[in-house]
């Protein structure tokens, strides 16, 4: 049986001299979507970003497809981890061809090959390319701009999707095109995923799995349907402060 | 308009040269400051804890006068002494901070997502350098860059002070002569440069911007021309070095008396002279001559006594060129025969106030408790001079006396924002301003008798040079350098012009 696309052992991380995540183990299956849902500080982002390196743990272990974080070369292993953060980060000076083309470029694929390859994930993310090809990306929409930035982490076909807000700045119509458009991609694709968010009802929609973040440790992990009956006052609570923050604000009686 | 015109068409070669020699500053410098801006700049944007100490050395550079600066620099070795190379330098210096600023601003501008998008799309560190953050903070550094190559063209003006030629030689040409239209032949095409120079890079930065690639031809025919242009005007300014450098201060009468050393080599040897005129003051022309950036000039024997070797004053002329010469071998440096006058101090006036007062002589002064005076900055400074006046005479004025440039001091007089002053016995503005001498009735002045002082070494090498400055020994007296003052100063004749026909008239020339 193959290992985990990513797996933490007992790993503990701090961020400016404050611990933010204690003795996290978690799993995340190959060919699996993991949603990693928390408060704000709850260590979700931490947690994400111990995975392609852009933080090293203090103790305990990241396993890449069973390897150590701390052995990967961390370009090779940037390389087959695509990244997508909110607002999508593209490269304000580069095309929208250019920038899907990135990592491509940087693994000298031949320019014919590289061409097709936008082509064809623009196609998959519904942009087409005949319009999107040359825009620059302060020429899109914001939905726009997450396509195109999910294009990018997707170009040199990663066997990881590391997911960070990426629908958190959408609105709700747009946001609901995009879960769609992830679907029907993930259907095609099948990579293994970790979607950091704060929408509960987004994690119950995309994830195979759901992860619950609560200062710094992994409170609860199980399937959506379980994370929902869970009677961890600690998870529930995250419901209702997670999903229905207008109705929460309390109301002063005249 | 025409003036200038008549100017610039008879000049043309001359121009060439000077602006030449200009582009060739600026752009040295400006590419100097670039090679160590722009670096310097990655690494304080990079590491915040050196930020600050490097902007803050860069700062202060800055703040630095430019002619202070330049004073500063003459005696440092290596770096130091007249012309080209300190000019360099200190322009060098005043061009680091704008690129270096603008490379920190243009990097630290760089949105931190799209940086870190880049690391994890596992980009290498130079490759984020490269591909990411250059990119986007070029138009930032382009900028710098523009601001550093137009302060260069104004700052470089003041580099004709040390003797590194440039447009700024018309300009301090043109103050000493009062004379708008030569002030304006500097002035103008320094403008037009730093317009050029500014649009030049504007299209550079273009060249830059992947958003504006239909527009690349024109601004690749732009930059193009723009460099060809520098490339044939600063080919011309690099003309082989002559065999001897004659220098001398900025003001009129040292100027003619620079072209006067410098044609008589030439009229009486074969050798080649080389003008280094309108150096900023004593003290440069001196260190100047030390350093070998010059050869010979004329000075002063009174203010080598007092002003370089910081003796008392005296009024002795012969004890005082014998004290000078003396001093001055010790340095390498050989006093020639004195050329006739002596230019002391000349406390001036109006001439309406002398007519009206009935006044005639210094001590008089004293009783005139409103008047406002203004001294040139050596004046003040030195001790034969403001101090030791007013001791003299027992002069106090209203207000402490102005400190004015020497150029614009008989200007100020004339136009009755002062009332006394203090010039040169042989300034030929005191006639045509109207300006009256005072008598020195206290003797209070000591002389000041002009003298070649030169390299020893290089008049051993061309005793010929230095038979044909001993040559002119007692042929030039008051009467002639005031006539010579007045043509150039009033006349607006040519320094060359004036001391050529001077030359015909007295025999062996």
């Amino acid at each position: 049986m193959s290992p985990p696309a990513v797996q933490f052992a007992e790993v503990s991380a701090s961020r400016g001299g404050r611990t933010v995540l204690r003795q996290v183990s978690l799993s995340v299956a190959a060919g699996q979507t993991v949603a990693l849902v928390g408060r704000s500080g709850s260590g979700k982002t931490t947690l994400l970003r111990l995975v392609n390196r852009l933080l090293d743990p203090d103790s305990g272990d990241v396993l890449v497809d069973g390897l150590s974080t701390r052995a990967w070369n961390p370009v090779d292993l940037r390389r087959r981890t695509g990244y997508v953060i909110q607002d999508a980060g593209l490269f304000p000076h580069v095309t929208v061809a250019g920038n899907i083309a990135t990592v491509p470029r940087l693994l000298e694929w031949p320019s014919a090959r590289i061409e097709a390859r936008v082509d064809e994930l623009l196609t998959l993310v519904g942009l087409d390319p005949a319009v999107f090809r040359g825009r620059w990306p302060d020429q899109l929409s914001g939905g726009q701009r997450q396509r195109a930035g999910l294009a990018r982490a997707l170009a040199a076909d990663p066997p990881l999707l590391l997911m960070d807000e990426p629908f958190g700045a959408l609105d709700p119509i747009t946001k609901g095109e995009l879960h769609a458009e992830f679907q029907r991609v993930q259907r095609t694709l099948h990579r293994s995923v970790i979607l950091v968010t704060h929408d509960m009802a987004e994690a119950c929609l995309l994830a195979d799995q759901i992860a619950v973040l609560h200062d710094g440790e992994v409170i609860a992990c199980d399937t959506p349907a379980n994370v929902v009956a869970a009677n961890d006052v600690r998870v529930t609570s995250l419901f209702g402060e997670l999903r229905l923050k207008p109705e929460a604000t309390p109301r002063v009686n005249p | 308009m025409n003036e200038l015109l008549t100017f610039i068409a008879s000049h043309r070669a001359e121009m060439a040269t000077r602006l030449g020699e200009h582009v060739v500053l600026v752009a040295a410098s400006t590419a100097i400051a670039a090679a160590m801006g722009i670096p310097l700049g990655l690494i304080a944007a990079r590491r915040p804890a050196l930020a600050r100490p490097i902007v803050a050395v860069a700062n202060l550079a800055q703040t630095i006068p430019s002619l202070a600066l330049f004073g500063f620099l003459i005696p440092l070795p290596y770096i130091g002494g007249i012309g080209t190379r300190t000019a360099l330098v200190a322009l060098t210096v005043y061009a680091v901070l704008p690129i270096l600023r603008a490379t920190i601003t243009g990097l630290q501008g760089v949105p931190p997502a799209v940086v870190e998008c880049a690391v994890a799309m596992g980009l290498t560190p130079r490759q984020v350098l490269r591909q990411v953050e250059w990119p986007l903070a070029l138009p930032s550094i382009v900028s710098g860059l523009r601001v550093a190559v137009v302060i260069g063209v104004g700052t470089a003006t003041i580099a004709s002070a040390i003797g590194a030629g440039g447009l700024g030689d018309y300009i301090f040409r043109g103050l000493a002569m009062i004379d708008a239209t030569v002030i304006l032949a500097g002035a103008l095409p320094a403008a037009l440069l730093a317009l050029a120079a500014d649009a030049a890079l504007a299209a550079a930065g273009q060249l830059a911007d992947p958003r504006r690639r239909s527009r690349r031809p024109v601004a690749v025919l732009a930059v193009v021309a723009i460099l060809a242009v520098m490339t044939a005007v600063s080919g011309r300014a690099s003309a082989g070095r002559a065999d001897l450098v004659v220098g001398s201060k900025n003001f009129t009468e040292q100027v003619v008396l620079g072209e006067l050393l410098a044609q008589a080599i030439e009229r009486r040897t074969g050798l080649t002279v080389e003008r280094r005129l309108n150096l900023g003051g004593t003290a440069i022309a001196h260190e100047a001559l030390l350093s070998g950036g010059i050869d010979v000039y004329v000075e002063y024997t009174g203010t080598s006594l007092t002003a370089i070797f910081k003796q008392p004053p005296s009024a002795d002329s012969e004890q005082v060129f014998a004290t000078v010469r003396d001093r001055y071998a010790a340095h390498g440096l050989t006093l020639l025969p004195r050329l006739g006058f002596n230019n002391t101090f000349a406390i001036l006036v109006r001439g309406d106030d002398v007519r009206r007062l009935g006044m005639k002589s210094i001590s008089e002064v004293a009783t005139q408790a409103t008047w406002k005076a203004g001294f040139g900055y050596e004046f003040l400074e030195r001790p034969d001079g403001f101090k030791g006046l007013s001791a003299a005479y027992g002069l106090s004025f209203a207000q402490a006396p102005r400190v004015m440039d020497l150029n614009l001091i008989y200007r100020a007089l004339a136009a009755g924002e002062i009332d006394v002053t203090a010039g040169d016995a042989t300034s030929g503005l005191i006639g045509a301003l109207g300006l009256a001498v005072l008598d020195d009735d206290r003797h209070y002045f000591p002389v000041y008798d002009a003298a070649p002082v030169a390299r020893a070494s290089v008049m051993l090498q061309y005793p010929a040079a230095a038979f044909a400055i001993r040559s002119l020994a007692g042929r030039v007296s008051a009467a002639d350098m005031q006539q010579m003052n007045f043509a150039v100063d009033s006349e607006k004749q040519e320094p060359a012009t004036v001391v050529r026909a001077f030359l015909d008239k007295i025999d062996g020339f």
